[in-house]
């Protein structure tokens, strides 16, 4: 998979960090906790009284008159937050296939490629078949050099996961790794049942 | 057709609902040779020493993490939309434009309301809660409604859908005689099963009862097996 994850989640930190540092500041002002308390915040630091505002215009003028460079700077910035915004939120959007695989091993032999599309489908097909299994959805994602084969499986309300897991292995999966000629295919199984009204199962 | 997502995103708020059981410490109770790590799921190749001190069979399989693609993509579109409006109206500012309103009525806001103003300690306290929570997705591995199977082989991880778990629990329990109506309840370390006993004993209804579920426990593979709590209640209307 790609290292998406990693970066959604230290961006959603990081967004977590600056709303609670951003809410307790105002909340820690606001309630008088720092002369409740005795506690004496270090110089310069912003919101200290219940009555200091957020942005005051003294502050407003004193931001403005920094010199010609400010604006622009300020309009460098929020460019680069609404690009940053924009790619952060597309790359949620787009899903990443390998489009075609390398087919024969390292080194792969030149010329010779397995479209993802076809290989899912051929794990789909065969691991439709398989007893127990009702539905299959089968996706490739990730780079040619590292797919990820993603396998939803629908069962009956008769199969037993255990089996049907060690079937789809045995079966579709080790085709699959034969028929791409590596040895190495991360998959990635989810089960579910077919809903059903609770009945006597003989 | 194939393109169908086996996990759409909106699975990645399941964790919300009880963000005090959610952290990682769960996971120090796992035989020690997963620790827990907050990466991405890419745990392809599993170290040949796993095996050693494993179940009768098979390769422990990791809890996924989920994307956190939905909340990535809100807060992504709130950014977008906060930077892309203030950047307009700047640039329009600076062209010799009057500024929007909503900025005259932001500047005014924030220049007149004292920090103790209701509305803004509301505000903060909505902010640093959204914050948590937003942390809090951040650490913890989501996807709670799917049940970590025990993988056959290194390099394949499965999950069995919690409801999924339910159903074939239900139906184990309807097998045995004397249950009338069975209502199965999993969580991922618990499994309450609650039955009416329409005839028999419910002594021996219960016994029969533990022993098929415990049975069928097997069946399902999980890598993690939850307990599973009986209670039988007479029902003979």
């Amino acid at each position: 998979m790609t290292p998406q994850p990693v970066v959604n989640r230290s961006l959603l930190a990081l967004a977590g960090l600056v709303l609670l540092g951003g809410g307790l500041l105002i909340l820690s002002a606001g309630l008088d906790i720092y002369r409740r308390h005795d506690l004496v915040p270090p110089a310069g630091w912003p919101l200290t009284t219940p009555d200091d505002v957020l942005l005051g215009s003294a502050d407003r003028a004193r931001w403005s008159s920094q010199g010609w460079w400010w604006w622009p700077a300020v309009i460098a910035a929020l460019v680069l937050v609404v690009l940053l915004a924009l790619w952060w939120l597309l790359a949620q959007l787009r899903r990443r296939r390998p489009g075609a695989l390398p087919v024969g091993g390292t080194p792969p032999q030149e010329g010779i490629e397995l479209l993802d599309r076809a290989l899912s489908d051929a794990i789909a097909a065969e691991a439709g078949a398989l007893p127990g299994v009702e539905h299959t959805a089968v996706r490739i994602t990730g780079r040619p050099a590292h797919p990820l084969t993603r396998v939803g499986l629908t069962l009956t309300s008769q199969a037993a996961p255990g089996t049907v897991l060690d079937a789809l292995c045995e079966g579709p999966l080790r085709t699959a790794r034969r028929s791409t000629g590596s040895s190495h295919l991360p998959t990635e199984v989810r089960l579910q049942v077919a809903g059903h009204k609770p009945h006597r199962t003989e | 057709m194939t393109s169908d997502d086996p996990a759409p995103p909106t699975h990645s708020t399941t964790p919300s609902a009880h963000p005090a059981t959610v952290p990682l410490t769960k996971e120090p109770e796992e035989p020690r040779e997963q620790p827990a790590e907050p990466g991405p799921p890419e745990h392809d190749v599993l170290p040949p020493n796993l095996t050693a001190g494993e179940h009768d069979r098979g390769h422990r399989s990791h809890r996924p993490w989920s994307a956190r693609r939905l909340p990535a993509a809100l807060v992504a579109a709130l950014v977008l939309v906060a930077a892309g409006a203030a950047l307009v109206d700047v640039v329009a500012v600076r062209a010799g434009r009057p500024a929007a309103a909503w900025r005259r009525h932001l500047a005014d806001e924030l220049a007149t309301r004292p920090v103790d103003d209701v509305w803004m300690l509301t505000g903060a306290a909505v902010a640093a809660a959204v914050g948590v929570w937003l942390i809090v997705l951040a650490l913890t591995p989501g996807l709670r409604h799917w049940l970590p199977l025990r993988s056959p082989a290194p390099g394949l991880r499965a999950a069995l859908d919690r409801d999924g778990a339910a159903d074939l629990i239900r139906d184990a329990a309807m097998r045995v005689p004397g249950v009338g109506k069975a209502r199965i309840r999993v969580r991922r370390h618990r499994v309450k099963a609650r039955a009416d006993v329409r005839f028999r004993d419910p002594r021996q209804v219960k016994d029969d009862l533990t022993a098929v579920l415990d049975d069928e426990r097997g069946q399902l593979a999980l890598a993690r097996p939850p307990r599973i709590v009986v209670r039988v209640r007479r029902r003979t209307d």
